[in-house]
């Protein structure tokens, strides 16, 4: 364990911390153009968080000890993750074999039940509503989580994630084996439920369609930054996880140096941008699905993943 | 091509063309009289076949067509059901007051005799399946003549569920061909014979499995228990003619396709396991056809479900094997397709005559009816298996056939049934005619086109009780011969 | 046999194409819609016909060709059309009260899928055939054919009934192509005609379903009981 490694590994963790905001802002800003309006900039989310940070914190009267807890659990959970996944670098760094990608997932979990949490916590309507729905859709989407996650452990026989990027970036016929394609798709289809997109999409204010935003109604100044932060580090950890484990994996630092880190990253921007390109596009075509039939798509999420791990067996 | 060829050419071409020519000539009763020719004809020509077929089977056009005893015994069964039923439909379908379709109905009528007398001769297992194939799509017009809702629901009913049967035989079918291009490599003529041949080299495996497919398929079409859903309905709703081809002739058609896999399985000397699963399928065609008999509310349905529990019983007795068991079947087979066009026929002038189909609303047959009353109802007497009748013996032979240790099971609870059977089955009959006559009187007589058939239809059943000279007996052992996978 | 000696290549394809069939027959498990089942069965009636013309490249059966394109044409084009004019006779759009959802549908589907690949992987290892490519042939024969009895089962609207049948003749059409391509030519043909003569005479009988009962809808078909 030498101090380069350290750094790289502290540097995967600012590089999440710092860069999330920016994925949010590309993302939020080619919607509104592709939507044809103007956009509020792509630093938007930084200004919204140097705003929070200088507001007052209010706590309601109904709320208990519990209402401290979410924000501080998820965005610490949220910093916990990157270490386990490759984001920089091409190889294991010293505390990547904490937890595979199975305890990533665990991880990440744990920091959406804490928010479900809160909001039940204040007794609020809003956070009932948004917490209950919030809990049907993890019910649909976890198992199918843990069904692609098994799928990509299958694929490359080993737990940690980085087998999976030597396999795909070693080998054509494995990136486009049946069990791959499949799990891409699996992927993509939980990738725009669980960051809130299409057809699925609830961050709007009205309070019909709020998931997302039901729960952390009763935050303000501080906890409220540090909950939108811990989201936007979430959509960006999935990102890093479907681009450089299943889709893009290359532009990876391989030696570890500066210049690479520094590279990878700009890479991870580039590459982030592409599928934020490819989600917005498959927003603005569809149409919000009524609630009950969130379990279509899911549906066939768990089905792609199923033909995943079929394929494994198989070929 | 000798004279068993043109024989059995004559036998298929006759329908065919009259199936064509009802369509050029639209006129009712011409095509009547060309119905009833193209099934003399037919008649004559299974009459000459079976004397003329000797124990090796004969091979013609390329290998397609296989004229052998088993296949003629078959055919001779259709073309006495065809034979009467053609005569009773001239009586019957001036009943029912369709004169200006009676030709399509011929015309499908000759049709549906033209492929159900094919089917047997087909040589090889993916034609087989095609003809089979095409039955159900001509019986299906058939069933739906009568444009009624019921028609409609039974005819729709019918063509699904076998279809769906039929496409597991075709999967079945397809992997019997595979196994075999193990040993025969990719491409070879999938004759029952090579096939035959080849079985004891086949995966065994794989072979019970494509055994078992096929089984569940063809066995839908037979109506053996659980598949036998659509069997009721589409004999009761079609009209009684077409009810009688279809229980006395297309179930054998597609038993005989069952009993010639079985012969392949057998030359593959599986153990006892094909012959064990052919044994249960006919046990719980037993079973299902004894407790809806006696819990029976249409006549109908009721011959149907008769039906069923006949083709249960030949499944039982070519379970049990042994060239007692497959002569007892082969021996059933004819009985039955004898006795229940007899039934069907009675239960049509009935039907007309009262205009319900339901059984507590007939009652005094015997007094209104007194001749064909009497026929109908020795025919119910002969059909739960009573002396002095042929069924009787049948049963009997099956039931001695069976009495081997691994079998003996099935014996008991077939003997048991057939007492339920006889029981429920002639209650019903009390009913009918030794019943309470509350009733209006039912209106017009049974047309002498209607009761010939059922003379003809009987008297031999009469004959086929009492005398069972040893030269069938000869003849039905040297066909049990070449089904238990003899050359 | 074909697939023993198949290159790394001509394996890709088959394996492509029989996934690319299964994934379109899921496609008909999930929607409601009856256009949508049909521009399904004719992508996946295409597949199958790129299958066939694979299989005749590769195991050199010129006569496949043929069947490609009697497949392409009957089975993708003429077959989808006759059906389309009947849906659209019949004013039907979609299934409208559904059994089983189809989403559920879908998760029942994908269960099928992994019975398929037990009872495949069972009789691989019989056989001693322990090719990828016979193991998926099977799973998809078999699931297919499952499939197609869970859309003839489940829904309730006539078409719906027609076209899982149609699903499952194409599963063992496909399974046919790849285990048996050397299947004689006779078979093959009568086996695609006889299709469209059922087709037509679905056509007629759900004409007359409608006139005489009223309805197409399978729900309604309650008058023979016992």
């Amino acid at each position: 364990m030498n101090t380069r490694e350290i750094l790289l590994q502290i540097g995967q963790v600012l590089t999440v911390l710092l860069l999330a905001p920016l994925l949010q802002g590309i993302i939020h800003q080619f919607e509104e153009r592709v939507q044809r309006g103007q956009g509020p900039g792509i630093f938007q989310p930084y200004r919204d968080l140097w705003k929070l940070f200088h507001k007052q914190i209010v706590v309601p009267e109904t709320a208990s000890w519990l209402f401290w807890v979410p924000p501080i659990v998820a965005f610490t959970c949220m910093l916990t993750v990157p270490i386990l996944i490759p984001v920089l670098t091409d190889f294991p760094l010293p505390l990547s074999d904490m937890g595979d990608i199975l305890g990533g997932g665990l991880i990440l979990t744990l920091g959406s039940f804490l928010i479900i949490l809160a909001g039940l916590d204040t007794s609020s309507a809003y956070g009932g509503i948004g917490s209950s729905r919030a809990v049907m859709v993890s019910i649909l989407a976890e198992p199918t989580l843990i069904l692609v996650f098994v799928g990509i452990t299958l694929l490359a026989k080993a737990m940690i994630p980085f087998v999976v990027n030597h396999l795909l970036v070693a080998s054509w016929p494995a990136y486009f084996s049946p069990a791959h394609l499949f799990l891409v798709a699996a992927f993509f289809i939980l990738l725009l439920v669980e960051t809130d997109r299409m057809p699925i999409h609830s961050s709007t204010h009205i309070e019909v369609y709020m998931i997302e935003e039901g729960r952390i109604l009763e935050y303000s100044g501080p906890l409220l930054a540090l909950l939108k932060w811990a989201s936007a580090m979430k959509q960006f950890i999935l990102y890093a996880i479907f681009c450089n484990v299943l889709v893009l994996p290359w532009a990876l630092s391989l030696k570890g140096t500066a210049i690479g880190a520094l590279g990878a990253a700009a890479g991870l921007i580039v590459k982030f941008t592409l599928v934020g390109c490819v989600v917005v596009f498959v927003e603005t075509a569809q149409s919000r699905l009524r609630f009950y039939r969130y379990q279509e798509p899911l549906a066939a999420s768990f089905l792609l993943a199923i033909l995943a791990i079929i394929g494994t067996q198989i070929f | 091509m000798n004279l068993i060829g043109g024989l059995a050419l004559a036998l298929v071409l006759a329908p065919l063309v009259a199936a064509l020519s009802c369509l050029l000539v639209r006129h009712a009763r011409a095509c009547e009289a060309l119905n009833l020719i193209a099934s003399v004809i037919s008649l004559g020509c299974a009459l000459v076949l079976t004397v003329l077929v000797g124990a090796p089977a004969s091979r013609l056009w390329d290998d397609y067509v296989v004229i052998d005893r088993a296949a003629v015994w078959v055919i001779l069964c259709t073309s006495i059901v065809y034979f009467v039923a053609s005569v009773y439909a001239i009586g019957y379908m001036r009943l029912l007051q369709e004169e200006r379709r009676l030709y399509r109905f011929y015309a499908l009528f000759a049709g549906f005799a033209l492929t159900t007398l094919v089917a047997p001769f087909m040589n090889n297992i993916g034609l087989y399946w095609i003809a089979i194939e095409l039955t159900t799509i001509v019986s299906a017009f058939l069933v739906a003549f009568e444009r009624e809702a019921e028609s409609m629901e039974a005819a729709w009913k019918y063509i699904m569920v076998v279809s769906a049967g039929i496409s597991l035989a075709l999967l079945g079918t397809i992997v019997f061909y595979w196994n075999g291009s193990f040993a025969l490599g990719p491409t070879y003529q999938m004759t029952w014979a090579a096939l035959a041949q080849v079985a004891p080299k086949m995966n065994r495996s794989l072979l019970i499995f494509s055994f078992l497919l096929v089984l569940v398929g063809y066995g839908t079409k037979v109506g053996l228990a659980p598949m036998h859903t659509w069997l009721p309905d589409a004999h009761s709703e079609s009209p009684a003619p077409v009810s009688a081809m279809l229980s006395g002739a297309l179930l054998n058609t597609a038993m005989i396709g069952i009993v010639r896999f079985l012969a392949i399985t057998r030359a593959a000397d599986l153990g006892q396991a094909p012959e064990l699963i052919l044994v249960a399928f006919g046990v719980l065609s037993l079973f299902v056809g004894a407790l809806f008999i006696v819990r029976q509310q249409g006549i109908k349905r009721l011959m149907a479900y008769s039906s069923i529990e006949h083709m249960g019983v030949v499944a039982l007795g070519f379970g049990f094997g042994g060239p007692l068991g497959i002569a007892g079947a082969l021996y059933h087979m004819l009985n039955h397709s004898l006795n229940k066009s007899l039934m069907f026929f009675g239960a049509g002038n009935v039907m007309r005559a009262y205009g319900t189909r339901d059984i507590e609303e007939i009652n005094g047959v015997g007094g209104y009816f007194p001749v064909a009353g009497a026929l109908w109802l020795a025919g119910a007497i002969a059909i739960t298996g009573a002396p002095p009748f042929g069924l009787f013996l049948s049963e009997f032979t099956i039931m001695r056939a069976g009495l081997k240790p691994s079998f003996s099971w099935a014996v008991y609870v077939m003997a048991l049934l057939l007492i339920v059977i006889f029981v429920g089955f002639m209650n019903h009959f009390r009913r009918m005619y030794y019943g309470p006559r509350d009733e209006p009187a039912p209106s017009g007589a049974v047309s002498a086109w209607c009761a010939v058939p059922m003379w003809i239809v009987l008297v031999p059943l009469l004959v086929l009780g009492l005398w069972w000279p040893n030269a069938m007996w000869q003849y039905l052992a040297s066909t049990a011969q070449s089904l238990s996978g003899g050359p | 046999m074909l697939i023993q000696h198949l290159s790394p290549l001509a394996s890709s394809l088959f394996s492509l194409e029989a996934i690319a069939t299964l994934l379109l027959s899921f496609v008909m498990l999930g929607s409601r819609w009856l256009k949508n089942y049909l521009y399904a069965f004719a992508a996946e009636s295409w597949i199958i016909a790129m299958l066939s013309a694979t299989a005749a490249f590769f195991g050199g059966y010129p006569e496949l060709y043929g069947i490609a394109a009697l497949t392409f044409f009957f089975r993708g084009i003429v077959l989808p059309l006759l059906l389309w004019r009947i849906i659209r006779r019949l004013e039907v759009d979609r299934e409208i009260h559904a059994v089983l959802q189809p989403s559920s549908s879908i998760v029942v589907g994908a269960l099928f899928v992994v019975f398929a690949l037990a009872v495949a992987f069972r009789v691989a290892e019989r056989l001693n055939v322990e090719l990828p490519i016979t193991v998926l042939a099977l799973t998809v024969m078999l699931s297919m054919t499952l499939i197609g009895f869970l859309i003839l089962s489940v829904r309730h609207e006539a078409m719906s009934q027609v076209l899982g049948l149609l699903v499952l003749e194409n599963g063992i059409q496909i399974g046919t192509q790849i285990l048996v391509p050397g299947m004689p030519l006779l078979l093959e043909l009568v086996i695609l005609f006889d299709l469209l003569v059922v087709v037509a005479c679905f056509g007629v009988l759900v004409r007359y379903l409608e006139i005489h009962a009223g309805t197409t809808s399978i729900l309604a078909l309650k008058r023979l009981v016992g």
